[in-house]
C-alpha cells in the first residue's frame, strides 16, 4: 500500500536486479549476493524486534528466533539491527521531525557519493520513516476497534440497568428517591443516559450516510464484533462532526456512542421544541440545560431529550432484535452511524409508558 | 481566571454549529488520518486563564506555603471577609476569592494537623468554608473547595487515626449513590476526560504486546469494577494477526467482602457480562473469582494456576471512578504477586507532584493542586453541561478526595510516601519498556480530546498523563522475571 520512495538517481548497486530465494528472500544478483531488505522483511523484522522488547533488548539470536524465516543468518540480522539501532532514535518521538528527516534524507541522498553502503543504510531509514508511518496508521486502526468494543460493552451494562430500572418501575409505582434529591421522575433521571437511545434516526438515514465515512469503516463494518452491530456500525469513524463538548479546537474529533449519542439528543431536542432550562428543580445527572440560544442542536439538550422520553418497558428491552425503527424522531440528516441502533429501536418500540413527564414545566 | 463555568449561555457560540444545518459538506473528511500525533502541544495549552494556575503558581511562590501564621487565631481572622476584600492582591474578586477559599482551607488543614492543633478552629473555619461554597454549583474552585472542606470535615469526625481497614473517611452522605446515578457518571466520566480508556489502554497495549506467542493467557485483577478494561484486550486478542490465533483468556478478579459503595455492580455480574461479551466475539474466556477476607490480605495461593499460561497482574489503582484502597490491600496484592513470577505487571496509578513536600501540609496543596487540574480537564471536555461534571464531582472525585486526603492524613509524619512504581521497583521488579506503538496509541487517544492533555514518556516504562502542567495520572509497566519476555 506505501512504497518507499526512490529517487530518480540512483547509485548503481541499488539496480533492483533481483531474485526470489526459496525461502522468499529476495537477493540480489550482482556479484555480491546481499540480502535485500524489503519492506516486509523488515516489517518481520521491526514487528519480532518491537515483540523483544526493543531495539535495546533485543538480539540477533531471538530475533532469528522470532521472526522465523529461513536463509536469514545471523549475520545479516548483526548488521540490520545495529542500523536499525542508529537509525531509530532520531525517530522515536513521532513528530514533525521525522517527516523532516525524511526529506533531508532525500536530499542528501542525491547529493551522495556512489558509495552503496551509505545508499543503502540511507534507503534503510527512509524505509524506517515509512515504517513509523505505516504503524502509526496500524495503531490509529486498532485505536478505534478497541474504543468501539469498550463502547459496545457499556451498552451491555447499559441495557442490563434499564432493564433493571424498567423491571423496578414497573414492579413499584413509587420512586426510589435519591436522599437529598427530590425528583419527579427518578428512575428517569436515572435513565437519561439512555433516553438520548430513542432519537436515534433509522436505518435508512443510516446507509444513506454510509457512503460519506472512510474506507476504514468497510474494515470495521467487517469486524469480528459484527454479532453486537448488525449493520453500519460505524461508530462515527471519521465523521466530522461538532462536538458540543469540544469546541475549543476545529478538529472534528472521532466521537464514539456516548457522545454521539448525546449529540442525537440534541438534535431531537430541537424537534421538540426549544426550551430553557427546564430543570433547575433537578439535580440529577442532567447535562446541563444549554444554551437558550439553540442553534438547533447538539450542542444542546441533551437534557431536554432526557426528560421527554421517559421509561423504557421492560419487555420491550427484551426485545434484542434489530428494527428499523418506524418511530423514530429524525433528527438531522446529518446523522450518521452509531452504534446504539438495536438499543434504540428496543427502546422507541417500548414507547412511552408514562407519556410526558412533567419537566418542560 | 478560571471561572469560565458561569457564562451566559445565551451569548454561546459554536463556530461549527453553522455546518450543522446544512449540508454533508461539513462531515466529510473528518479525516482520522488528518489527526496525527503530530501536535504541537506548547502552542496549544498555552492556556493559562484557569484557576489550576492560579495554585500552581502558588505553589511555585512558597510564599503562601511556609509563611508562618503567628497564631491560628490572628491568621484566622486576617481571612476574614472584610480584611480580606480590601488585602486583595489580585485584579478580579473571583481570584481574590479563590485565594481567599485556599487561604481557608489551608488554615483548616493546618489546624488540624499543625503545630498549634486545635480541632474546634478547624470546624469553625469549615463551617465558614461551607457557608460559602456549593458543590453543586458555583465555580470549579468553589466546588472544589466543597469537597476538600467535607474531606477535611470527615478527618476532623473520623480522626483519631481511622483504622486500616476504613476505606472512606469523610464523604459519608454521599456514599450511597444511586445505581444510575454511578452508571451514567461513569458514562459521562469516559465522555468528557481519556482518564480511563488510557489507563486502560495503556495497560491493554502492554499485555498484548507481553503475550503475543502465547495460548493461554490469565489475569489477575485486582479490582476490576465493571469490567470495561477486558473488552478492548479481548478484542484485539481475537483480532491478533501474528502468533498463534486467539488465546484462551482466563481472568481471576479479586473480590472484597462488603459492598462496594461506588460499584454499580458486583464482581460476579461483571464477570456474567464479561463472558456474555467474550461469546459475543468469540474469545475464548473463563472468569474466576478470589475473595479477599476483610484485611484484604492477598493469598497467592488461592489463586489456580494452568501450567503454560502466560500470568499477568493488572493493578489499576487510582482511575477516578474508583474506590479507595488501603495501601495494605495493595502492598499484600503486590508482594504476593512477586510470589508468582507473573510475566508481566500493568500498574495504573496517580501521579503525585515532585515537590518532594512530606509534611501533611505539603501533600495537602499538592492533593489540591491536582484535583485543581482534574476538574479544568472536566470542564475542557464538557464546557458547558455543568451539571453532567457536578454529578461526576458528586459520584466519583469527591469520595477520591476524601481518600486521598484520609490516605496524607494517615501518613503523616512518615517522611516521603512513594509512588507504588517507586514501591515496585523496589522490591525488585524489572521495567518493561513502553512501545512505541503504545505511545502513539496514547497521543492518538489524547488527540480525541481537549488538547490541554498530553502524554509524556518518564523512565522508559512509564507513559504519564497529565493536564497543562500537571501530571496526573500514570501507567507504567513491569516484569518480574529476569530472562526474556
Amino acid at each position: 500500500m506505501f512504497h518507499p520512495k526512490k529517487p530518480s538517481t540512483m547509485n548503481s548497486h541499488e539496480r533492483p536486479m533481483c531474485v526470489q530465494g526459496d525461502s522468499g528472500l529476495v537477493l540480489t544478483t550482482d556479484p555480491k549476493p546481499r540480502l535485500r531488505w524489503t519492506v516486509e522483511l523488515h516489517e518481520r523484522f521491526v514487528d519480532a524486534v518491537t515483540q523483544l522488547g526493543g531495539p535495546d533488548k533485543a538480539t540477533p539470536k531471538t530475533i532469528m528466533r522470532v521472526m522465523g524465516v529461513k536463509g536469514l543468518t545471523l549475520y545479516h540480522l548483526k548488521s540490520h539491527l545495529q542500523k536499525f539501532r542508529l537509525g531509530k532514535q532520531p525517530h522515536k518521538e513521532f513528530n514533525d521531525h521525522s517527516l523532516k528527516d525524511a526529506s533531508s534524507l532525500e536530499l542528501q541522498r542525491n547529493n551522495a557519493s556512489s558509495s552503496g553502503m551509505m545508499g543503502r543504510s540511507m534507503n534503510e531509514m527512509q524505509m524506517e520513516v515509512n515504517r513509523r508511518l505505516h504503524e502509526q496508521l496500524e495503531v490509529q486502526r486498532h485505536l478505534q476497534l478497541r474504543i468501539e468494543a469498550q463502547g459496545k460493552y457499556m451498552q451491555t451494562i447499559l441495557e442490563k440497568a434499564c432493564q433493571t430500572l424498567a423491571g423496578e418501575n414497573m414492579a413499584s409505582g413509587n420512586y426510589k428517591g435519591m436522599g437529598n434529591h427530590h425528583q419527579s421522575v427518578p428512575e428517569i433521571s436515572g435513565m437519561k443516559e439512555f433516553g438520548p437511545l430513542m432519537n436515534f434516526p433509522s436505518l435508512q438515514d443510516l446507509n444513506i450516510y454510509g457512503g460519506d465515512h472512510l474506507e476504514l469503516q468497510q474494515s470495521i463494518d467487517r469486524s469480528s464484533i459484527d454479532a453486537f452491530l448488525p449493520n453500519n456500525d460505524t461508530f462515527l469513524m471519521g465523521k466530522k462532526r461538532p462536538n458540543p463538548y469540544n469546541n475549543s479546537n476545529g478538529k472534528g474529533p472521532l466521537i464514539w456512542s456516548d457522545d454521539l449519542r448525546l449529540q442525537e439528543l440534541g438534535t431531537a431536542a430541537s424537534s421538540l421544541g426549544s426550551q430553557d432550562d427546564p430543570f433547575k428543580a433537578d439535580h440529577q445527572i442532567q447535562i446541563a440545560p444549554l444554551s437558550a440560544d439553540h442553534r438547533g442542536n447538539d450542542i444542546d439538550s441533551v437534557s431536554d431529550i432526557y426528560e421527554t422520553k421517559p421509561i423504557l418497558s421492560g419487555e420491550a428491552m427484551a426485545d434484542k432484535k434489530f428494527d428499523a425503527a418506524s418511530k423514530l424522531e429524525r433528527p438531522s440528516p446529518r446523522r450518521a452511524a452509531f452504534s446504539n441502533e438495536r438499543m434504540n429501536t428496543v427502546i422507541s418500540a417500548g414507547g412511552m409508558p408514562q407519556g410526558r413527564s412533567s419537566p418542560f414545566g | 481566571m478560571a471561572m469560565v463555568m458561569d457564562l451566559d449561555f445565551s451569548g454561546y457560540s459554536y463556530s461549527t454549529t453553522t455546518t450543522i444545518t446544512t449540508s454533508t459538506e461539513g462531515d466529510q473528511g473528518c479525516n482520522w488520518n488528518d489527526w496525527s500525533p503530530v501536535v504541537d502541544w506548547e502552542a496549544l495549552s498555552g492556556d493559562q486563564e484557569d484557576f489550576h494556575y492560579l495554585i500552581d503558581s502558588m505553589m511555585d511562590e512558597n510564599v503562601v506555603l511556609h509563611q508562618p501564621v503567628r497564631s491560628i487565631q490572628e491568621g484566622y481572622n486576617r481571612l476574614s471577609p472584610d480584611t480580606m476584600m480590601t488585602d486583595e492582591e489580585s485584579n478580579s474578586t473571583e481570584d481574590s476569592k479563590g485565594l481567599r477559599l485556599i487561604h481557608l482551607l489551608m488554615a483548616a488543614a493546618e489546624a488540624l494537623t499543625g503545630a498549634n492543633k486545635c480541632r474546634e478552629l478547624a470546624r469553625v473555619i469549615l463551617v465558614r468554608l461551607k457557608e460559602l461554597v456549593s458543590p453543586l454549583d458555583g465555580t470549579n474552585m468553589e466546588r472544589l473547595a466543597a469537597y476538600f472542606a467535607e474531606a477535611l470535615e470527615g478527618l476532623l469526625d473520623g480522626a483519631g487515626g481511622g483504622g486500616g481497614g476504613k476505606k472512606l473517611l469523610g464523604g459519608g452522605k454521599e456514599e450511597h449513590h444511586h445505581q444510575t446515578d454511578v452508571l451514567a457518571a461513569f458514562q459521562l466520566l469516559q465522555d468528557m476526560s481519556p482518564y480511563v480508556k488510557f489507563g486502560h489502554f495503556t495497560a491493554n497495549q502492554a499485555i498484548i504486546e507481553a503475550v503475543a506467542h502465547d495460548r493461554r493467557v490469565h489475569i489477575v485483577d485486582y479490582d476490576i469494577m465493571e469490567g470495561i478494561q477486558w473488552a478492548s484486550l479481548m478484542q484485539a486478542l481475537v483480532s491478533r494477526k501474528d502468533g498463534p490465533p486467539t488465546p484462551h483468556l482466563r481472568i481471576t478478579a479479586l473480590s472484597r467482602s462488603g459492598s462496594g459503595r461506588r460499584s454499580f455492580c458486583t464482581v460476579q455480574e461483571t464477570g456474567r457480562r464479561l463472558t456474555a461479551f467474550a461469546a459475543s466475539i468469540g474469545q475464548p474466556f473463563s472468569f474466576h473469582q478470589c475473595r479477599l477476607d476483610a484485611d484484604e490480605t492477598f493469598k497467592p495461593s488461592s489463586l489456580k494456576l494452568v501450567r503454560g499460561e502466560a500470568l499477568v497482574i493488572n493493578c489499576m489503582l487510582h482511575l477516578p471512578h474508583f474506590s479507595y484502597r488501603a495501601s495494605d490491600s495493595i502492598a499484600s496484592f503486590l508482594t504476593g504477586s512477586k510470589t508468582l513470577n507473573p510475566r508481566l505487571i500493568t500498574l495504573v496509578e496517580e501521579e503525585m507532584g515532585t515537590t518532594g513536600e512530606t509534611g501533611f501540609m505539603g501533600r495537602f496543596m499538592d492533593s489540591l493542586h491536582h484535583y485543581s487540574a482534574v476538574y479544568d480537564s472536566l470542564e475542557a471536555g464538557f464546557p458547558m453541561q455543568g451539571r453532567a461534571r457536578t454529578l461526576v464531582e458528586r459520584v466519583f472525585l469527591g469520595p477520591r478526595i476524601s481518600g486521598s486526603l484520609a490516605r496524607i492524613y494517615r501518613a503523616r509524619g512518615e517522611g516521603d510516601v512513594c509512588s507504588w512504581g517507586t514501591w515496585l521497583a523496589m522490591v525488585g521488579f524489572r521495567p518493561i519498556n513502553i512501545s512505541f506503538a503504545n505511545h502513539c496509541q496514547a497521543k492518538l487517544l489524547l488527540g480525541l480530546y481537549d488538547d490541554g492533555y498530553r502524554v509524556e514518556e518518564l523512565s522508559n516504562n512509564k507513559l504519564v498523563l497529565g493536564w497543562k502542567s500537571r501530571r496526573l495520572l500514570s501507567a507504567s509497566i513491569w516484569s518480574s522475571q529476569d530472562s526474556d519476555l
